[in-house]
């Protein structure tokens, strides 16, 4: 009986903790939806400095066919540049952890080309890929490419000494030894890494529209802009944000589906 | 080779370079042990006793010195995998549950053949049967070190390694563990190298307490033990254990 009772009282505990979970953060984007409505509206801001939310919900439904256009090319870059990159820095990693000499070789051109600003990388890759798809592929690449080797370099190195001591006990070879053991170890790793690079890749996406293209967020952005058309700019941002948002939670269910073994606040 | 020892270390010396100076883990070294022997290697942080097991374990290499375990060289023995070997953390794969951590020694090292001992059964010998689907993180430290030994136990090695197996679990769990470790020995009738820091471990479960001093690891006595078996955690309270428990800490304090 009492411990039905507390059964209860813990359920209803969760249910109103879930629901602060939702609640909190609603009321919060609300109260500043609102909070930009009327600074537009008392201040009288002109449309094209701000514009009023309600603008940019109209705007989104009326031109969402043209938007959802200019979204499908940078999603397709986006998607493209973050798998070519992480494939990459996945497998550079692997090398680097089995081969002493080309890390150390090849490191230090990693840390240097990481750290040429991603907008002087672009016009540099459109001279060499031309103007379509490919250089906003390969700028989403390279920005991704880097966080996700240094981050599965130390993912595959985080494998315990006793771990390696039991391998060696078992006479692993070096194969199975990073199938069974760096591989599974660095998972973790790698996720944190996938999930940063969500929103990078979006961002080389976008910057590399900027330098040069017809469609696509990016150029939408930069049109909008020279148009003083706030409404549109406000919308593309959005739906830029939208999809970099979709494209991390993607990753998040994968990691949680992939990673299972982790014990809950572990 | 009928007659081979189990294990035969002589003069056993381990040197190492840390930072500027040569560290001796190990000098001179020597313990021979028959099959079925169970010794304890009791000694303080420093005394070398964990590289002593590596050694054994053809880990780590001697400096100079021979060991042959089963009449041959470790590297040997380990391939043909005679050698379990049981760490300090059970060094469980996180992402592998009990049952497949258990077969782990299945899949690596070219081996893919059958067991004398399945995995199901060592699994029920250690007390874990029903815990096969369960992850590592699901289990306490003792059932954690239960899992490692029946890992270690898989295929039958001749000799267990231990190094400090139950040190960081509970005393209660300990006692129990080091209970269910004699039986299993008798039920096995593996060879075990066990390593600890307790003098009540090293007394309450070997037939032999090789008792080092440290810096550099050497060896002061190899104390028989003479209490009888099978032994229950009441042979504790026998006037011989207690006698055998102060002579062992006058060993190690080297008086």
């Amino acid at each position: 009986m009492e411990e039905a009772e507390m059964d209860a009282a813990w359920q209803a505990a969760q249910r109103r903790r879930k629901l602060r979970g939702w609640l909190l953060p609603s009321a919060g984007a609300g109260a500043l939806l609102f909070l930009w409505w009327a600074v537009v509206a008392y201040f009288h801001v002109r449309p094209f400095i701000a514009p009023s939310p309600e603008v940019v919900a109209i705007t989104l439904y009326q031109k969402f066919g043209m938007l959802m256009d200019n979204l499908a090319p940078t999603a397709i870059e986006a998607i493209g540049g973050f798998i070519i990159g992480n494939l990459l820095g996945i497998g550079i990693a692997t090398i680097f952890v089995h081969c002493r000499t080309m890390e150390q070789a090849f490191f230090p051109v990693a840390v240097f080309i990481n750290s040429i600003p991603i907008v002087a990388k672009a016009p540099i890759l459109v001279l060499m890929l031309g103007n379509g798809l490919a250089p906003k592929i390969a700028i989403s690449a390279v920005i991704c490419f880097f966080p996700t080797l240094v981050n599965m370099a130390r993912g595959l190195e985080a494998v315990s000494p006793q771990a390696m001591e039991l391998m060696h006990v078992l006479s692993g070879s070096r194969w199975e030894i990073f199938w069974k053991l760096r591989l599974p170890t660095s998972l973790p790793f790698l996720f944190s890494a996938l999930k940063v690079a969500t929103s990078t890749a979006v961002v080389g996406a976008i910057v590399g529209e900027w330098i040069g293209s017809q469609e696509g967020i990016g150029a939408l952005i930069i049109q909008a802009t020279y148009n003083f058309d706030s409404a549109l700019l406000y919308a593309v941002v959005l739906c830029g944000s939208a999809f970099s948002v979709a494209f991390f939670m993607a990753v998040r269910l994968l990691e949680r589906l992939v990673i299972r073994w982790e014990a809950p606040g572990g | 080779m009928g007659g081979d020892l189990a294990l035969d270390c002589r003069d056993v010396t381990v040197r190492f370079m840390s930072e500027r100076r040569a560290v001796t883990a190990l000098e001179r070294v020597s313990l021979a042990l028959e099959p079925g022997d169970f010794v304890t290697l009791l000694g303080p942080s420093g005394c070398g006793k964990s590289t002593l097991l590596r050694v054994i374990a053809d880990i780590i290499a001697p400096t100079t010195g021979s060991v042959k375990v089963f009449g041959e060289a470790p590297s040997g023995a380990r391939q043909r995998r005679e050698i379990g070997f049981v760490f300090q953390d059970a060094s469980l794969l996180p992402w592998r549950n009990v049952l497949d951590n258990v077969r782990l020694p299945l899949e690596v090292g070219g081996r893919r053949g059958s067991v004398p001992v399945s995995p199901e059964a060592l699994l029920d010998m250690v007390g874990l049967a029903g815990w096969e689907k369960s992850y590592p993180h699901e289990l306490s430290g003792g059932m954690r070190q239960r899992v490692a030994i029946a890992r270690a136990l898989l295929g039958g090695p001749r000799i267990l390694l231990m190094d400090e197996p139950f040190g960081a679990l509970d005393e209660i769990t300990r006692d129990r563990l080091n209970e269910e470790l004699l039986r299993i020995w008798r039920e096995t009738g593996t060879t075990i190298v066990f390593v600890t820091h307790s003098i009540y471990e090293a007394a309450f479960l070997a037939r032999k307490v090789l008792v080092l001093a440290p810096r550099p690891g050497r060896v002061r006595e190899l104390v028989t033990v003479d209490l009888p078996e099978p032994r229950g955690l009441a042979v504790r309270e026998t006037p011989e254990f207690v006698r055998l428990a102060a002579h062992l800490r006058r060993v190690l304090e080297g008086l």
